[in-house]
């Protein structure tokens, strides 16, 4: 036990060499923090991915109407065989300011494989692969450009006597891809900066928040750090307590304070109780001793003073031991007492008569023991015996020289054995039915005195009792006399 | 002196009486319950009464407040097992005068219980002094004009007893009734057998004369006639 009890270790205090602690509020922040993150990448990467596409989709509309254009530009000659002309004067404008926009215009007869060039103003000598895409990007001019690929257009111009088959036009026409791509990274910029702003902001709301939110767990262990052996009053805040995920904490912390305030009480009472046992033996022999110092004796008074104080020491051996056999079955009703083997009741109830006939029979006193067998309860042996044996004890102490006392075991209900020892003595007054069983209670305390008592004897037997998981309790019989009756679950 | 011992546990007011007995030549009378503790302290003119408060049949404190009821003025010396200070001041506010707590000191126990007796008798130290008359009542030893005279146990508790009284007239029958206790034999000319061996060792010779018989009165310790 610290010396100074109110100093309990605060919940902050964590030895050294302990494994790493782990903050709650930093896993939450970071969490919280991590998906906000998540959140806006994801959102910035979609926005991005749609945006391009939709950017995509006009670019391309604007590429195909100025293939279009392109196409509008070739013309029959004016003179006969109508040729195809081309006249680069209207030629649309490039959007970029340096990069122009490329064209490749071509005549295709009746089949694909004849193809003549009508007009070309493309960077490279030899035109890539050209398959069935119709769009496609390349490098031109290392830059990355779109082409459009239009096929089997024909040609607009209408003329009289025009040649059979009519000539069929492919053009293809390529524009400068960045203009798109600053678009794109115009619109990712605009999300990207506020959103990253916004994070920072939301980042700091999440720390607050979260200290807040967590304001009721200090304030809870704030409260329980000021629980102590002499200070067992624990009210959580009310913030604590309308708080959900504390409610459990709240509830097995003030469980577990009644438990051991309990027991805390019981072990303050039982000292106090004990010292205030021990007093008056303590006084008998201090005073015997210091009267016997106090002049000069006769050796016989010597002799005599000390034969006395031995029988006083006697006396208060027995208290000690019975005071210790008590504390030791009380501690027996812990709940975290493992469970004894059974054991056979009739046999514990056979030998306790056996260790008590003697005395009743010095008293005329007979002890009767019905043959009902085969009750099995968990407990030890020798404390069943002991809780006999006192009850025994108690039912030989009161009852007159003469009576009669009846040990009985019966089964009240299924699974329950009750064992009532019956006396023929003047019963118990209706005050003390109850008090019987309290540690240091006697209804009579000269009278006990006289008979070697300490009252406990019957707190031993509801001690043992009860750590069995039974219940001891005392009537007055109808035909007279007391019945101290013990039930214990069957095992 | 004589003194009501009221206690149920045998030996302890075995122990006690005896001390008082011989330390002090005390006569003690004891109640082994409430009741009887009750009964022999109204009935009887005690110097004090020494009261534990675990009693059969009538708990201490109703012992002490059926005494005061019964206005006995006797100074009231509490035993107790409870040493916590509520019950202290509960007795001393019913009309206790003292308390010790088990386990205590025999020798305290007497310092008290003599503290007591003298207080009740208005004397406020052990050493009792009239004229040139000197009674050491710790070490009961008696000297007057500086020579000690030697008196026997009986004419002793004799002087004591008038001694914490001076002046006043004290009659035969008060001085039986202080001086024995139940264990004794009660014949009222044995006084005036003390009376006149204490006038023989005090007064022979000396002047002022202390002890004075009142005819039909009694007897009284002081100066002039």
């Amino acid at each position: 036990m610290p010396p100074e009890p109110h100093n309990y270790p605060g919940p902050a205090a964590v030895p050294e060499g302990a494994q790493p602690r782990i903050s709650l509020s930093r896993r939450l922040i970071a969490g919280v923090w991590l998906s906000q993150l998540f959140l806006a990448l994801a959102l910035l990467g979609l926005g991005v991915f749609l945006t391009r596409r939709q950017l995509l989709a006009a670019f391309d509309t604007d590429l195909r109407s100025r293939a279009m254009a392109v196409a509008a530009l070739v013309r029959y000659s004016e003179r006969r065989p109508h040729n195809l002309k081309f006249d680069p004067t209207l030629l649309p404008p490039s959007r970029h300011r340096r990069l122009p926009n490329f064209y490749y215009v071509l005549k295709s007869g009746e089949n694909h494989t004849d193809m003549a060039r009508i007009a070309a103003y493309w960077p490279q000598v030899v035109l890539p692969v050209l398959n069935r895409a119709r769009f496609m990007n390349l490098r031109l001019l290392h830059h990355n450009y779109r082409v459009i690929v239009l096929r089997r257009l024909p040609v607009l111009d209408k003329e009289a006597n025009l040649p059979h088959p009519l000539p069929r036009l492919t053009i293809y026409y390529a524009a400068p891809l960045s203009p798109l791509l600053a678009q794109v990274e115009n619109f990712a910029l605009y999300i990207a900066v506020p959103s990253g702003l916004l994070l920072l902001l939301a980042a700091g709301l999440t720390v607050w928040g979260i200290r807040r939110g967590l304001g009721p767990l200090r304030g809870l262990a704030h409260e329980a750090a000021a629980i102590s052996d002499r200070n067992w009053s624990f009210h959580p805040a009310p913030e604590a307590v309308a708080t959900a995920e504390l409610t459990p904490l709240i509830a097995a912390l003030e469980a577990m304070l009644e438990r051991l305030h309990g027991s805390f009480l019981r072990q303050r009472q039982f000292l106090s109780d004990a010292a205030h046992e021990l007093k008056t033996p303590v006084t008998i022999l201090k005073t015997t001793l210091q009267s016997l110092l106090q002049k000069p004796r006769e050796a016989d008074e010597y002799r005599q003073g000390m034969e006395q104080s031995l029988e006083d020491l006697d006396r208060l051996q027995a208290l000690l031991e019975r005071m210790l056999r008590l504390a030791r079955v009380e501690q027996l009703s812990a709940p975290a007492a493992p469970r004894p083997a059974p054991v056979n009741l009739k046999a514990t109830c056979a030998a306790a008569v056996a260790r008590i006939a003697g005395w009743a029979a010095t008293r005329g006193i007979q002890i009767t023991q019905d043959d009902s067998d085969g009750f099995q309860v968990a407990a030890g042996a020798d404390d069943l015996e002991q809780l006999w044996l006192n009850l025994l004890e108690n039912a030989v102490k009161f009852t007159p020289e003469g009576g009669l006392i009846r040990i009985s075991l019966q089964s009240p209900r299924p699974g329950w054995v009750r064992v009532s020892v019956e006396d023929t003595g003047p019963g118990i007054a209706a005050c003390d039915l109850e008090r019987i069983f309290d540690r240091f209670y006697r209804s009579e305390p000269s009278r006990d005195r006289q008979t070697g008592g300490f009252g406990l004897g019957l707190a031993i037997a509801r001690g043992v009792a009860e750590a069995a998981g039974g219940k001891i309790y005392a009537q007055n019989r109808p035909t007279g006399g007391a019945s101290l009756n013990v039930e214990l679950p069957l095992s | 002196m004589r003194i009501l011992i009221v206690e149920d546990e045998p030996r302890l007011a075995a122990n006690l009486a005896r001390s008082l007995r011989e330390a002090s030549g005390y006569a003690v009378d004891i109640a082994p319950d409430g009741e009887q503790g009750s009964e022999l302290g109204a009935q009887n003119e005690y110097d004090l009464i020494v009261l534990d408060l675990m009693l059969p049949k009538l708990p201490g404190d109703q012992v002490l407040r059926q005494l005061r009821a019964a206005e006995v003025r006797t100074p009231v010396l509490i035993l107790t097992a409870r040493d916590d200070k509520e019950t202290a001041v509960a007795m001393l506010n019913a009309g206790a005068d003292d308390y010790v707590a088990k386990p205590f000191d025999l020798g305290e126990f007497m310092a008290r219980a003599k503290a007591l007796i003298r207080r009740g008798k208005g004397q406020a130290t052990p050493l009792l002094r009239l004229a040139d008359l000197e009674i050491n009542t710790l070490e009961r030893r008696v000297s007057r004009g500086g020579r000690e005279i030697v008196l026997t146990p009986m004419e002793y508790r004799v002087l004591e007893y008038m001694a914490h009284r001076p002046r006043v007239v004290v009659s035969k029958s008060e001085l039986l009734e202080h001086l024995y206790d139940f264990n004794w034999e009660k014949f009222s000319n044995v006084i005036e057998v003390y009376i006149s061996g204490l006038r023989r060792k005090l007064d022979d010779g000396q002047d002022p004369k202390l002890i004075h018989t009142l005819r039909g009165h009694g007897y009284s310790l002081r100066e002039q006639a």
